[in-house]
């Protein structure tokens, strides 16, 4: 019991005395991830959105292929990542493995198909009156998505914070392909994994609850955010 | 601005799931002229208003306007900027019933401020000013559709589609949304109003079609519904003259 006690308080200190260590983790850890998220929305939200709004040969099977990816388990793309951007892989010569850019293409690799399952389930269940009533009222194609998405924007947010919950905190990925190269790819989740391998667990503590005030920080932005919508303009 | 002339509709057909919904349909409307369409449940109806807004395909069928005989797939973006098609239970945004006004003149380009001056005019003359800053997604029915049809109004379509407009409203509701309609036919907007009680739209009806088995033909003249709300019971907007548009 004292060897818990004494790691939550270190993970305090650690915390509250500014640990450079510590907070150049969570800056990669973020870094990586935010950006790896920012790339991915843009295009889960049109692909899920063109699943929804049009019908083509083949469309039943895409979303059971999309489904499945949901469970693609993360060290399963770190291998296929790492294949690829290896020395032997097609795109070995570009240099990417252990780098940041590899991190971020596993995350976002990882982050689709749960943001189009969810931003599709959101577009197939949407009141399609809102398109057509912005088509109608003179707007063009891209307007009128815009609208439709801004319509749904409180449920496309919720796609947007669990794909970014999924990857802030996967590790199996990120250790394949970045490394855990100190001060350059070690981020929150293959940090926790090192720390706890060599016994120092203050520091994984310290990351963990990071993680577990982020997930509370971003549960809380989408409950506001929920209750404004439903307050009168 | 475009000339205000005939728009006809020609040889449109549908399909859908294999049945033949109508086929070689022909429809010429006058502008200003108010036309009833009725017809029992799933003849098409709805589908025939959704394919003269644009936001159908018709399997086959041109499009007559501006003295042009045009194919759909040219007509298409024109009736997309100059028809507008109200859902029987019309959509207004998650915004404000102003910002739900100056969206279609945004769309027009028309600037930020003269949308918002011409929303807030429009909005004082038909009444509904109270409800200006109120949420879209707030409203009645009734207000729902006063305030889609002012939308449109402001917009002064061609030609304009409403699709079960006074369905399940209470009788004062009815004739409030019927003056907003008036309206617009004043200002030379053809009409299309597709109605199970067509009697309801007989003081406004300049002609009454029925589609049946797939074919529009003539219907007899509407007699109207004997009602306890005169036209002079209907309030009347403040400023507002046969005619006169916004300024």
């Amino acid at each position: 019991m004292d060897h818990l006690q004494n790691a939550f308080v270190r993970a305090l200190h650690l915390l509250f005395s500014g640990d450079r260590d510590l907070w150049t983790i969570v800056g990669i850890s973020f870094s990586v991830s935010m950006r790896a998220i920012v790339i991915a929305t843009p295009f889960a939200m049109v692909i899920a959105f063109l699943m929804a709004m049009t019908t083509f040969p083949g469309k039943r099977t895409l979303v059971m292929i999309i489904h499945t990816l949901q469970a693609f388990p993360a060290v399963v793309v770190g291998l296929t990542v790492y294949m690829v951007l290896s020395r032997q892989g097609p795109l070995g010569t570009w240099h990417l493995l252990f780098t940041e850019t590899a991190m971020i293409i596993g995350q976002v690799i990882l982050c689709m198909p749960l943001m189009i399952s969810m931003s599709h389930a959101t577009f197939a269940g949407a009141d399609k009156r809102a398109w057509e009533t912005a088509r109608t009222l003179g707007a063009n194609l891209v307007r009128a998505t815009l609208t439709f998405f801004y319509e749904f924007r409180f449920a496309l947010l919720a796609a947007f914070i669990a794909g970014f919950a999924r990857i802030i905190a996967e590790v199996g990925s990120s250790v394949m392909v970045g490394g855990n190269i100190y001060n350059y790819t070690r981020n929150i989740p293959t940090a926790i994994a090192l720390e706890t391998s060599k016994g120092e667990f203050s520091q994984g503590v310290a990351l963990g609850l990071i993680l577990l005030l982020l997930a509370f920080g971003l549960n809380v932005f989408l409950h506001l955010m929920q209750r404004e919508q439903t307050r009168p303009v | 601005m475009s000339t205000r002339d005939d728009i006809e509709f020609s040889g449109v057909s549908k399909t859908i799931n294999t049945r033949h919904l109508f086929q070689h349909l022909q429809l010429n409307l006058n502008p200003g002229e108010c036309v009833v369409l009725s017809g029992d449940n799933g003849e098409g109806k709805t589908t025939l208003l959704r394919i003269m807004s644009g936001l159908l395909h018709p399997d086959d069928g041109r499009c007559q306007y501006n003295g042009t005989q045009h194919t759909w797939q040219r007509a298409r973006s024109w009736l997309l900027k100059n028809v507008v098609y109200l859902h029987q239970a019309p959509y207004l945004f998650d915004a404000s019933v102003e910002a739900n006004i100056t969206y279609g003149l945004r769309r027009h380009g028309m600037y930020r401020k003269a949308a918002r001056a011409m929303a807030t005019d429009a909005l004082q003359r038909a009444g509904l000013a109270h409800l200006q800053q109120r949420s879209g997604k707030q409203l009645s029915g009734g207000e729902r559709q006063r305030v889609a049809l002012l939308r449109a109004w402001v917009l002064s379509p061609r030609l304009l589609l409403l699709d079960e407009p006074v369905a399940s409203m209470d009788e004062r509701a009815r004739h409030t949304t019927l003056f907003l309609v008036r309206w617009l036919l004043q200002d030379g907007v053809s009409l299309v109003i597709t109605a199970h009680e067509p009697r309801l739209f007989a003081p406004l009806a300049d002609r009454h079609i029925r589609l049946q088995h797939g074919e529009l033909n003539a219907a007899p003249p509407l007699t109207p519904v004997p009602s306890s709300y005169t036209e002079q019971m209907i309030p009347t907007p403040e400023g507002y003259h046969d005619g006169q548009r916004f300024q």
